[in-house]
């Protein structure tokens, strides 16, 4: 699916050059559900945004589908993003002014899909979500563990090969957490790739492996089982 | 706490300078705008405050009747002889003098210089008290004195002690000055620059006039021209409403039926107002839309500052509830943020009153006057001004941040309200229906003017020099000498005379019918005296018939009364009841006298229907006819080389009239004269008009920022999932475009009817005044897109991972 080669990322300000990721090789079979865990600022999201294709590389190679993505413009990249990379986040990102079923729509948008379509996907995503029945309601109206169900239909509904979900039950009370990681197992189970983030090694042993950072570097790959 | 408050504002205004600068800027500019506009309208009315009897001082008007067909409401001016009868007739009167200008040749040893005098009553010096360096108002009384200026003294003189000095007038007349005054100020009526007065300058009796040029006032009925007027004082214990009644009173009883056809009435207006009266009496309300446009940028600018506060203060939500939490009272809180607007507004008014001082002198400088800011008299208005202001617009976001609900505030950061967006797209909208307005008004304006200035282009104006002031005794009898001689020059293609040159805005009109003896059925008809060169001078073609010739005796009037042949236009073979201009030629009409006479003219040609008086005014009905009265000498050059023609005609000309100098200037200056007048509005204006859209620009970029300040999260998302720049672009243009597209739908039919009203001076008037203000509202769209759609692709690029991390 993707392989980091030798990949860096260097933050630089007028005073201070931050070295968030060094010289960092990774690779990704397509169907995988990986985990990457790590203390604080140790370069987790940096990781997930260049692999998101939101941030680029300062040096290195990316090679996403037999593509190296690392020199494209922002307009490429963006493609090649919706295409295939769905998001979700700790803290769920749904637009508050439009309606679970609209925020869903929205990933379809972009994408040229006739409304008619759209619709009938949105609607299939929200029943395999379980959230058919707020379909009208507004983000606010829902609970945490809903809300992160609207935002995992969001990136879903596209037919992403690859889902990133950076620390998706950060927000989630336990039971709610737990929820949400079946339903990316689940998924996980029907061939989407998923990378994942998160503090909770209990959450981590959901995945297939987990990848250790610190300080920029990859420290350890655990390979389990399947669950 | 007071003192609290004012540091809080100022560390606010610190704190968030690019929002403090646009308001403080725009804020300051509408200030600017507004209290010079209102100085300089305020100074406009009030002329002549200077002499101590201003208010007792009238002038009375004459109202013309619809059917005079002139083109102005009133003059400011009667007939002289009417003077008389109110002098008779209302004994109580303090003083009344009625002034006449003319002008004359005033030689003074080797110099000669054209200068106007003001021919007046002795009353005069009674009505309006000079300041005499040297003799006194008795001099008036003696008709071979004059009263000079300073200025004029030493123009002529080389200093100011003249009393006593000798100057020639037309080489015929030896006067003598009898006293020299102090120069009128700039804010006089008397020197306006408004109505294109000549300066207050030489005082002489009218009997002067009458023995110079056998004028006698006492006998005039004829002449109403604009600045002629007559000056009424009236005493302490009378006032205007008596004045009037009095007047039109004696106006029944003294104005004959036919002059009551004319002049309906007479009307009176205060002193003070004689340098505002051409506007009126033109009905382009000129001062009121200087006034109405200042208070509107002024607006523009409130809804401005307003609108940003609101804006801005949703940011500040969190500040407000940890104050309240802390106990603050809501008033206190209120109190906090007016006083905030109310430092603005201050600074603001700083700002505009430092920018207007330095630009007040160098709009006196260009326009002669004397505009000035009087702070004695205008402080306290100020202080009002940045009072209302403050508060007005400093108002509503006081009011809806002070409302939060401190516990939501504090949890994050919002107030709550959807409200507010409805009410800042209102404004925005409101700024955007005044901005277009205006730019709308201007550009119709502006067309509109391009269409009179293409009536330049019906004669070959910039190949005519016009000679003028050829009617006097001593050059008329050499005209025929300087014709030969000047057609003489390789350059100067031909020579005629004539008593008008077009867009000479004058109407000279005779009652014209084609029954002999039947007054009744007649149309106004303007003459011009010409000679038979006048064709060729200046290029108007014939239709019909011939050109009058020398050859035929006929052709030229020879008395009165006596038949002659003439030109006629197309217009006037029309409204004589020819169906073709050809059908004319040979026909005779007749000319009634108001005293019964009648003259029979045969029409031997008919020329084009051109827009012989130009600019604003409709074709008229026009006779040409050759007669000796030969003000102007129109000299039609070759293209080529014409400086060095005009070497040749001055050479030529100081030949032949030495004792004259030359007063010349080409056909297009003349026309220039009267179009600086709408040139100069509409330059106005258009001042005006940027300002507001200007203004309204930077409220909509402000406002655009703040926005999408507050979408950064929404946008991320949109970014994330896929959406492009451009997408991203026209998402938050369309959300600006909303309360631009409401302010098109207000802003065109207000320009529309508007525009109406300055059309309507003029007579050929451009076809479409709706396309024009459709492609203003589209011009004010566009600059609205292109100012978010500069900020929105800005934002629409910046990385969405710094808005969708963590909140």
């Amino acid at each position: 699916m993707l392989k980091l080669h030798n990949l860096s990322k260097v933050y630089q300000t007028d005073e201070v050059e931050t070295v968030a990721l060094d010289n960092v090789n990774i690779e990704i079979e397509s169907g995988e559900f990986v985990a990457i865990m790590g203390p604080s600022g140790c370069g987790k999201s940096t990781l997930l945004n260049i692999v998101g294709m939101l941030d680029s590389p300062s040096s290195g190679d990316y090679i996403f589908m037999d593509e190296n993505v690392a020199g494209y413009p922002e307009s490429k990249l963006s493609n090649i993003r919706k295409q295939n990379i769905g998001f979700i986040f700790q803290s769920f990102n749904l637009i508050d002014e439009l309606t679970v079923e609209e925020n869903i729509e929205l990933a379809l948008l972009y994408h040229n899909i006739p409304a008619s379509e759209r619709r009938e996907r949105v609607a299939r995503v929200m029943d395999k979500v379980g959230i058919a029945h707020r379909a009208k309601h507004m983000p606010s109206q829902l609970s945490g563990g809903q809300q992160q169900r609207v935002a995992v239909a969001r990136a879903v509904v596209g037919d992403q090969a690859m889902i990133l979900a950076d620390e998706p039950t950060g927000n989630l009370d336990s039971a709610h957490g737990q929820e949400v990681m079946e339903m990316l197992q689940s998924l996980n189970a029907e061939g989407t790739t998923i990378v994942m983030v998160t503090h909770s090694p209990a959450h981590a042993d959901y995945a297939r492996r987990t990848i250790n950072l610190f300080d920029g570097h990859v420290v350890t790959e655990n390979l389990r089982a399947a669950v | 706490m007071f003192k609290n408050y004012i540091v809080s504002a100022l560390r606010n205004i610190l704190k968030n300078r690019l929002y403090a600068f646009i308001n403080i800027v725009g804020l300051a500019l509408g200030m600017a705008v507004y209290v010079f506009g209102t100085v300089l309208v305020d100074y406009e009315k009030n002329h002549d405050r200077h002499f101590s009897n201003v208010d007792r001082i009238y002038t009375p008007n004459s109202l013309f009747s619809p059917s005079a067909n002139i083109g102005m409401r009133s003059a400011d001016t009667v007939y002289a002889a009417f003077g008389d009868h109110v002098r008779v007739g209302m004994p109580e009167l303090e003083g009344i003098a009625r002034v006449r200008r003319e002008e004359f040749l005033f030689s003074v040893g080797e110099k000669d210089f054209y200068q106007d005098i003001r021919f007046t009553d002795p009353d005069f010096t009674k009505i309006f008290d000079l300041n005499y360096l040297a003799g006194d108002h008795s001099v008036l009384l003696n008709p071979s004195m004059l009263i000079i200026t300073e200025s004029v003294a030493t123009r002529f003189f080389g200093s100011d002690d003249a009393v006593g000095q000798t100057i020639m007038l037309d080489h015929e007349l030896a006067v003598t000055v009898g006293a020299v005054v102090e120069d009128l100020p700039a804010n006089s009526h008397f020197n306006s620059s408004l109505l294109g007065e000549t300066d207050f300058a030489v005082v002489a009796n009218f009997k002067a006039l009458n023995s110079l040029r056998g004028y006698d006032p006492a006998t005039d009925w004829t002449d109403i021209s604009l600045g002629n007027r007559t000056y009424i004082l009236i005493p302490d214990d009378k006032d205007s409403a008596w004045l009037e009644a009095g007047l039109q009173n004696l106006y029944e009883q003294h104005y004959s039926d036919d002059r009551k056809e004319f002049v309906s009435g007479i009307g009176i207006e205060p002193l003070t107002r004689a340098n505002t009266y051409l506007w009126e009496a033109t009905g382009i309300p000129l001062l009121t839309s200087v006034s109405i446009l200042a208070l509107l940028v002024l607006v523009v600018a409130c809804v401005n500052y307003t609108n940003l506060a609101t804006a801005q203060s949703l940011g500040r939500a969190r500040e407000v509830g940890l104050r309240r939490t802390l106990g603050a009272e809501r008033r206190q809180l209120l109190i906090q943020f007016l006083s905030e607007s109310l430092v603005i507004a201050m600074i603001a008014m700083f700002l505009a009153l430092v920018l207007l001082e330095l630009l007040i002198p160098v709009f006196n400088t260009s326009l002669g006057k004397i505009v000035e800011l009087d702070f004695s008299r205008i402080v306290p208005w100020l202080a009002l001004t940045v009072l209302v202001v403050g508060l007005a617009s400093g108002g509503y976001p006081s009011y809806l941040i002070t409302r939060t609900d401190p516990i939501q505030a504090l949890r994050d950061g919002k107030t709550g309200g959807g409200a507010g967006n409805f009410l800042r797209s209102g404004m925005i909208g409101l700024q955007f229906v005044i901005a277009i307005f205006m730019v709308a008004i201007v550009m119709v304006m502006y067309f509109q003017n391009q269409r009179v200035k293409q009536t330049i282009s019906l004669f070959p104006s910039e190949q005519i020099l016009v000679l003028e002031r050829l009617n006097v005794e001593a050059i008329e009898p050499r005209l025929e000498t300087l014709r030969t001689e000047l057609k003489r020059l390789p350059g100067v293609a031909n020579v005629s005379y004539t008593n008008q040159v077009p867009f000479n805005q004058s109407n000279r009109t005779f009652d014209a019918g084609t029954t002999p003896g039947d007054a009744s059925k007649t149309f106004g008809m303007n003459r011009v005296r010409v000679d038979h060169d006048f064709l060729a001078t200046f290029d108007i073609p014939l239709v019909a018939g011939r050109d009058l010739s020398r050859e035929v005796a006929q052709d030229e009037v020879s008395g009165p009364t006596l038949p002659a042949n003439v030109l006629l236009n197309e217009l006037a073979t029309s409204q004589l009841g020819f169906d073709e201009p050809g059908d004319a030629v040979g026909s005779v009409f007749f000319r009634f006298g108001t005293d019964g006479s009648s003259q029979q003219f045969t029409i031997v040609g008919v020329v084009e229907d051109q827009n012989f008086l130009g600019l604003h005014n409709n074709v008229k009905p026009f006779m040409f006819y050759v007669d000796a009265d030969r003000y102007y000498g129109a000299v039609r050059l070759s293209p080529d080389n014409i400086n060095q023609t005009i070497r040749e005609i001055e050479a030529v000309w100081d030949r032949v009239i030495p004792d004259y100098p030359m007063q010349s200037k080409f056909l297009d200056e003349g026309f220039e004269q009267v179009y600086v007048i709408f040139r100069s509005i509409n330059i106005a204006l258009s001042g005006f008009a940027v300002l507001a859209l200007s203004l309204a620009l930077i409220g909509l970029f402000g406002l655009a920022a703040f926005m999408a300040e507050q979408r950064t999260r929404e946008i991320g998302i949109r970014r994330v999932l896929g959406a492009s720049v451009p997408q991203l672009v026209r998402l938050l243009i369309w959300q600006f475009s909303k309360p631009v597209m409401w302010a098109l739908i207000f802003a065109l039919p207000l320009a529309y009817f508007s525009s109406n009203l300055y059309l309507n001076v003029f007579s050929d008037r451009i076809d479409s005044p709706s396309t024009v203000i459709v492609i203003a509202g589209l011009i004010g769209v566009v600059m609205a897109w292109l100012i978010v759609a500069v900020h929105a692709n800005w934002v629409a690029r910046t990385n969405p991972i710094k808005a969708l991390r963590y909140e």
